[in-house]
């Protein structure tokens, strides 16, 4: 696996692009992300935006706390219901960003036709 | 021939331009406007000669970025994308056809207030119906809206949006099917059936990147959503025009990676405009696996079943596929031996797949199925367009 580091890294963390086990029909690439963590440097799999990723931990240990006192109770459910959108609204952001980090993809996606973009496939 | 509303609200409706576009895909519209004042009265009557059609699709995925939408979407032509200018957090698409509208918005109480009350996005409770319906009867009579935005990232409702009638509205969210009046609107309507297993492996590679999130928090989630879930979502399937089912794979035992899946297109009987789709000989029972001396295919291979069954109390046929795909000719050997696609030309489904390659289930009967889906809803929206156009053409040689 090739790692660079791109200028223009975002909020400290260096982002690398690998290629992971077969690539699909099309090709795919992943954003690999060394995200800062105590204990060290932790690869991840693409970065969360910094608040989203809080609300995500926090309304988990919310959840934790309220299903604690009575697990069946409505209040429980809808804790967790909540968790489960915070990580919908989590992952779609993490989709967002990753659609828009590349400039060659964006371009390509716009221009399939030009020279750059070509793909061949045996 | 055309339906009218007068409309007499502080504001005016909107005018959608009329566009005689031809799209990638052959298929023409026109759209006729008709607009007059009335003298005395400030009152615009917006007048369209043409019903918007309206699809409905029940999944539990969030909205409108869903892989499903972005290839019905595509289907059509063109991308579809949030409206431009509006609320950065809007969960509308809109494309030149298609606007996918996100039925969140219609959440009557914001993410406190279900905290308060102790309910889950799921129960009805949590949902203006009565303002649902009344607003997919407007836009489907041709009247514009003021439609709420619900935003899952802080949780409230944020100020309306204006949402102009497109020439198709998809309503995708938890409950397209749950009220009788809104589900009598719709001319199609679909639902995404995940098992339990796959629902777990999905949410799994979703979450584990997630900081605070483990494999308990994530099981809690499910279960705890679990019998709001099974009261209220998953008796729609009932309703369904179209279900996919998408199953653990049977071809690799003990198989929990949830890569290689078994996929379920069960498609209703009896359904105006709509022809399921079968594999050889029509209303018989066939088991096919493709891979042999014509296809040589990698492990587990691909295996295919059809056949009639019976759904909820109705009369069904399923087309099933277990394995995924590896390469092109593959993809393009099951489709020459697939039969009432509505496809326009030979390998239209292998392209729509090409296309979107990097899509998820791009190489298995997610894929397959929803692609098809999506060929079949353009289907019935041409008949529909057709038959307008033969009663326009006859009322007018009365």
């Amino acid at each position: 696996m090739a790692a660079a580091s791109f200028p223009g890294a975002v909020k400290g963390l260096v982002s690398a692009k690998a290629r992971l086990s077969e690539p699909l029909r099309g090709g795919s690439r992943s954003l690999l992300v060394l995200y800062p963590r105590r204990g060290g440097m932790a690869l991840v799999a693409s970065a969360t935006p910094l608040e989203l990723s809080e609300k995500v931990a926090e309304s988990i240990k919310n959840a934790e706390e309220t299903c604690a006192g009575d697990a069946a109770s409505g209040e429980c459910a809808a804790a967790w219901d909540e968790v489960e959108e915070l990580s919908a609204a989590a992952s779609h952001a993490r989709d967002k960003l990753k659609a828009n980090s590349d400039p060659l993809d964006n371009y390509c996606n716009d221009n399939p036709e030009t020279d750059e973009c070509r793909t061949y496939e045996d | 021939m055309a339906s009218c509303t007068i409309h007499t609200a502080p504001y005016s409706c909107s005018i959608s331009r009329p566009a005689a576009k031809a799209f990638s895909l052959g298929f023409h519209q026109r759209h006729q406007q008709l607009i007059f004042f009335s003298s005395g009265r400030r009152s615009a009557v917006v007048c369209s000669a043409e019903k918007t059609v309206v699809i409905g699709l029940a999944a539990d995925s969030g909205c409108g970025k869903s892989t499903f939408m972005r290839r019905l979407t595509s289907v059509f032509g063109g991308a579809a994308e949030p409206p431009r200018g509006g609320n950065p957090d809007s969960n509308t698409l809109i494309s030149d056809t298609t606007t996918v509208i996100c039925l969140d918005d219609y959440h009557s109480l914001d993410r406190t207030g279900r905290k308060e009350k102790g309910v889950t996005a799921l129960d009805p409770r949590a949902n203006d119906f009565d303002l649902m319906y009344e607003q997919v009867k407007a836009i489907k009579d041709g009247v514009a809206v003021e439609k709420p935005i619900y935003n899952h990232v802080t949780g409230l409702l944020d100020p309306p949006e204006l949402i102009k009638p497109p020439k198709i509205l998809v309503i995708e969210g938890l409950h397209p099917m749950y009220d009788s009046r809104v589900r009598d609107l719709l001319d199609f309507s679909i639902y995404l059936d995940i098992s339990n297993e796959v629902k777990f492996a999905w949410k799994i590679q979703r979450d584990m990147a997630e900081r605070g999130h483990s494999l308990e928090s994530i099981k809690a989630s499910i279960e705890a959503r679990k019998p709001d879930f099974d009261a209220y979502i998953d008796p729609q399937k009932q309703y369904a025009d179209a279900v996919i089912e998408v199953l653990p794979t049977q071809l690799i035992p003990d198989d929990d990676e949830g890569k290689v899946l078994r996929v379920r297109l069960i498609m209703k009987e009896g359904v105006k405009r709509f022809a399921p789709i079968y594999l050889f000989d029509e209303g018989s029972t066939i088991s096919w696996i493709p891979c042999g001396r014509k296809l040589t295919c990698s492990y587990p291979g691909i295996k295919f079943f059809y056949g009639p069954e019976t759904y909820f109390s109705n009369e069904v046929s399923v087309v099933e596929m277990d394995g995924k795909f590896d390469r092109l000719d593959e993809l393009i050997y099951v489709e020459s031996h697939l039969s009432n696609l509505s496809t326009k030309f030979y390998g239209e489904v292998t392209q729509q797949m090409l296309k979107h390659s990097d899509f998820p289930g791009s190489n298995n009967g997610t894929g397959l199925f929803q692609t098809i889906v999506g060929l079949k809803i353009r289907d019935l929206y041409e008949q529909i367009v057709a038959e307008r156009a033969a009663a326009s053409a006859a009322a007018a040689k009365v």
